[in-house]
């Protein structure tokens, strides 16, 4: 279902939201659920819990802006650490451990991932080129660390790599997708 | 500047985005964001491609999250949403306190500033009392100064009549009552009237009299005074030596270089 999209720019946003106006409260729903849905999606790979996560990281964004402060960053990098940071405490708590059967994820897992990926995402444009262009050394870290909620420290623990390399790594995927998305 | 490319080359801020930095590393790169304008560029287009990363991975969710999102938190108003950008009644609600507050603010100043006037009208008046008073006590000291002064030259002509010799001038036939007294200090070369012994006729405002000094024969100038009937003290004249006699004629006000002989009034020798 599309709704009419109201245009805020982003500070226009962050002050309404500061003014929690229900038009705002809308806005930052329909401009970020998607990307914070996919994200939160890759992290605990279970649509009902996402879907709960998705409703637990937007009340909390809600509940907290206070402490957004724009001059520290974009919104949306605040929004989906706080929603990353919610999901990978909840993979990461003694209930959720205790009732999943999937306490650790398999390679296999992880490896269908983009498939999964691919057929539930909207478009599917542009994942596969992107996939070409990064290295899978670069983009292992780069999941491990934004998906997975490794810190770099136990990524280089994890792969046994020098801390350097797992820097590097990380820098050089980016760099990539900056290149990507010029 | 090379240490910033370092600093940007590390990694480090990518891991800030990432939010993987303990808290001191954290503060460290928001100082120097703010002081190094290629880490903000750089960290914006860090920002920008994890943004452009996360929406190809975007996933719609159910319809059904929104309305539970939007049911659970607090709203400023619960009327169905409206395309409008500026909730009215908000901004009436906050100008109707702001007027209500500069009302007040206004009224409380206007008292204020009748008070502090009133008060400052007060003490202004106070001043000006003080001030006038204080004017008259000076005045009464000047004139309390000038009488002991001037008894004090009285006593010392005429405690020396070695030095001042007292002429006594008397009326002519043209004001026969008239008289006054001169002291001549003979060693300063000094004339000195007594005003206070001047017995002379009234004159209009357009005449003075002068006082002349008669050597070998001759008028001498000493200069124009004024004459009150109730004037007191010494009047310094022009000085002279080798006066005979003294004498006053009416003149025009500001005297004359040789005295109008049948307007004179008093004379005396030495």
């Amino acid at each position: 279902m599309k709704r009419a999209k109201i245009d805020y720019t982003e500070p226009e946003l962050i002050d309404a939201v500061r003014r929690k106006e229900r038009m705002a409260a809308e806005a930052l729903y329909d401009m970020y659920s998607t990307a914070l849905y996919g994200v939160i999606y890759r992290i605990v790979s279970n649509e009902d819990l996402a879907e709960d996560l998705l409703q637990e990281s937007f009340v909390k964004i809600w509940n907290s802006f206070a402490s957004y402060d724009e001059n520290k960053g974009r919104l949306f990098t605040w929004m989906v650490n706080v929603a990353r940071h919610l999901a990978i405490d909840t993979l990461r708590s003694k209930d959720f451990r205790n009732q999943s059967k999937t306490d650790v994820v398999d390679e296999q897992t992880n490896l269908d991932k983009d498939e999964k990926y691919s057929e539930i995402h909207q478009d599917g444009v542009g994942i596969k080129e992107l996939l070409a262009k990064l290295r899978p050394q670069d983009k292992e870290i780069l999941d491990l660390v934004y998906f997975k909620g490794y810190t770099h420290v136990e990524v280089s623990d994890e792969l046994n790599l020098p801390l350097g390399t797992v820097k590097t790594r990380l820098r050089s995927a980016i760099i990539t997708l900056k290149t990507f998305f010029n | 500047m090379e240490n910033i490319k370092d600093y940007i080359e590390s990694g480090v801020l990518e891991l800030y985005v990432l939010g993987d930095l303990p808290e001191a590393e954290k503060l460290e790169v928001e100082r120097l964001r703010a002081m190094h304008p290629e880490i903000d560029v750089e960290l914006q287009s860090i920002e920008e491609s994890m943004w452009n990363y996360s929406r190809l991975h975007a996933i719609s969710p159910e319809d059904s999250s929104r309305d539970k999102f939007l049911s659970r938190i607090d709203l400023k108003e619960d009327r169905p949403p409206v395309l409008t950008m500026h909730p009215k009644k908000e901004r009436t609600n906050f100008y109707k306190y702001a007027l209500v507050a500069c009302v007040s603010l206004l009224l409380v100043s206007i008292v204020v500033i009748f008070n502090l006037t009133t008060k400052l009208k007060d003490r202004d008046q106070r001043i000006l009392s003080l001030e006038t008073s204080n004017q008259k006590f000076a005045n009464q000291v000047n004139y309390q100064k000038k009488q002991v002064d001037d008894s004090r030259r009285y006593l010392e002509i005429y405690r020396n009549p070695q030095q001042y010799k007292l002429v006594t001038l008397k009326g002519t036939d043209k004001a026969p009552d008239a008289s006054m007294k001169i002291a001549f200090d003979a060693v300063q070369k000094q004339v000195l009237i007594d005003l206070s012994s001047l017995n002379l006729p009234t004159i209009d405002d357009q005449h003075q009299y002068q006082l002349w000094a008669i050597v070998d024969d001759k008028p001498v100038d000493l200069g124009v005074f004024d004459y009150s009937p109730s004037g007191d003290g010494l009047l310094s004249m022009k000085s002279v030596t080798n006066a005979k006699a003294f004498a006053v004629t009416q003149e025009k006000r500001g005297g004359s270089p040789v005295p109008t002989l049948s307007e004179m009034v008093v004379m005396g020798g030495i």
